[in-house]
């Protein structure tokens, strides 16, 4: 009896185990949780930040180091690409390209001719995915600096996506190329609709619900429809149109785009204080 | 458990955490990052058993989603069960070779990595099993590869085996081993 009851035990625990997740999966699926869950993820990101960045100066140059020893193929053909070319001057080049790059990012973000009037909070981007199975990145500003979930985030090209989650001095930002990201587009001269819907990081980006037979031309620039109930307000440049077309079956066109901001070099992005209309 | 374990086992899972916050989510490769909270789950089945190993991922996966914006207590119900399953599946094992370890961390973890995959696209997002899970699965498994010796001794160190499973173990080896 005792032995089968040692048998047992831990097969009783797994069960009230997954019981458990599955309660609260589904609280949190109906939005029970969300409150809660947002107050102790807040909590944990906000303990945790202290120590980020104590050890920031430690830790980030061997997570460079590591990043950079598993990108050595392709750092050890650029330098002798540079090399080849043009020797100490393009070294001094390259070296000051990625601090031009900061300015002008930073530069773009005090002229955003479609932002309008909106007010705004200039962030740093300091990490990438969160998760494996997103594409999210992590800006330097949070509740204290008045960022809030839903806020549009934008760079000098264009949209780069909206706030998921926040705490005082940070928040993740979901950007477009998401699965989960959908931003309903207006286009062309009759202001044609679209949803623009991402595919994963590096993909290109899916339009969708565009009709057969809409006159599109690549490199046709896709901007936020500002629909009702829209989550993101009208006028922002998405994507430009990489690819199109259309078979005389098909209930819409097919039609690929690319961001129009550059998602893989984000260094600077501005928030804007904006929410959708509930 | 005693209250040093539980102790060892917080220390355990915020330094994981912070390590993999600091350290690991930099380390992009085509999009992906080793996951060092997977593995610690699947060292927890292997080390402590299934019955602990189940506890130790429920809550190393709630502490997870405290960091990601994904549904809250994914984590939580994979981690879970893979730590039962590696603890179930390793538990008859000599662990005698070298090699068994790390075939142990990849395979768990190359399964705990789609499992959860599998479940996202189960709750409403198919587009994860094609947009993220092929890179998941090869820097995931890479990284337990590397990963897996420090991983293990450290959950050892915070997670020892019950004594009625250490000593059927040793016995197994038989008596003069």
């Amino acid at each position: 009896m005792a032995a089968s009851r040692r048998t047992h035990r831990p097969r009783l625990t797994l069960v009230l185990l997954v019981l458990a997740s599955i309660t609260i999966i589904t609280l949190d699926y109906r939005g029970d949780t969300k409150g809660i869950v947002g107050k102790a993820s807040a909590i944990a990101h906000d303990a945790l930040a202290p120590i980020e960045r104590a050890t920031d100066a430690g830790f980030r140059p061997i997570g460079g180091f590591l990043a950079g020893a598993l990108h050595g193929g392709a750092i050890e053909s650029e330098n002798a690409r540079l090399r080849s070319a043009n020797g100490a001057l393009e070294r001094k080049v390259v070296q000051t390209a990625d601090i031009r790059r900061r300015l002008a990012q930073l530069a773009r973000l005090d002229h955003l001719p479609w932002a309008g009037n909106l007010p705004s909070v200039a962030a740093q981007v300091v990490a990438q995915n969160a998760s494996n199975f997103e594409a999210t990145i992590q800006l330097d500003k949070g509740t204290d600096n008045g960022v809030e979930v839903g806020m549009p985030v934008v760079a000098g090209a264009g949209l780069v996506g909206r706030v998921v989650a926040v705490w005082h001095t940070g928040c993740t930002v979901q950007l477009i190329t998401d699965v989960r990201s959908n931003v309903g587009v207006r286009f062309g001269p009759q202001g044609d609709l679209g949803l623009v819907a991402g595919r994963g990081q590096g993909r290109s980006l899916a339009v969708d619900l565009v009709a057969p037979g809409t006159p599109l031309h690549r490199g046709e620039v896709l901007f936020t429809s500002g629909l009702q109930n829209a989550l993101f307000p009208p006028g922002i440049p998405v994507a430009w149109v990489s690819s199109f077309s259309s078979s005389s079956s098909a209930s819409q066109e097919s039609v690929s785009a690319e961001p129009s901001a550059d998602l893989a070099v984000l260094s600077y992005v501005s928030v804007l204080q904006w929410q959708p209309a509930s | 458990m005693t209250t040093a374990d539980v102790a060892k086992c917080s220390i355990v899972l915020f330094v994981a955490v912070a390590f993999q916050q600091v350290v690991l989510d930099p380390i992009s490769v085509v999009g992906a990052h080793p996951e060092v909270m997977v593995l610690l789950c699947v060292a927890a089945g292997y080390v402590a058993g299934p019955e602990r190993g189940a506890v130790f991922g429920f809550t190393a996966g709630l502490v997870a989603d405290l960091f990601l914006p994904t549904t809250f207590g994914l984590s939580a119900l994979i981690w879970c069960v893979l730590a039962y399953g590696v603890g179930v599946g390793t538990s008859g094992l000599v662990r005698s070779a070298w090699w068994l370890l790390l075939l142990v961390a990849a395979g768990a973890t190359a399964i705990g990595i789609a499992l959860y995959a599998m479940l996202e696209a189960v709750l409403g997002e198919p587009g994860v099993l094609t947009a993220y899970l092929p890179q998941a699965l090869v820097v995931g498994v890479a990284g337990a590869l590397v990963l897996a010796v420090p991983t293990f001794k450290l959950v050892a160190w915070a997670l020892p085996a019950p004594v009625s499973e250490a000593s059927s173990r040793s016995s197994a080896r038989g008596p003069n081993r």
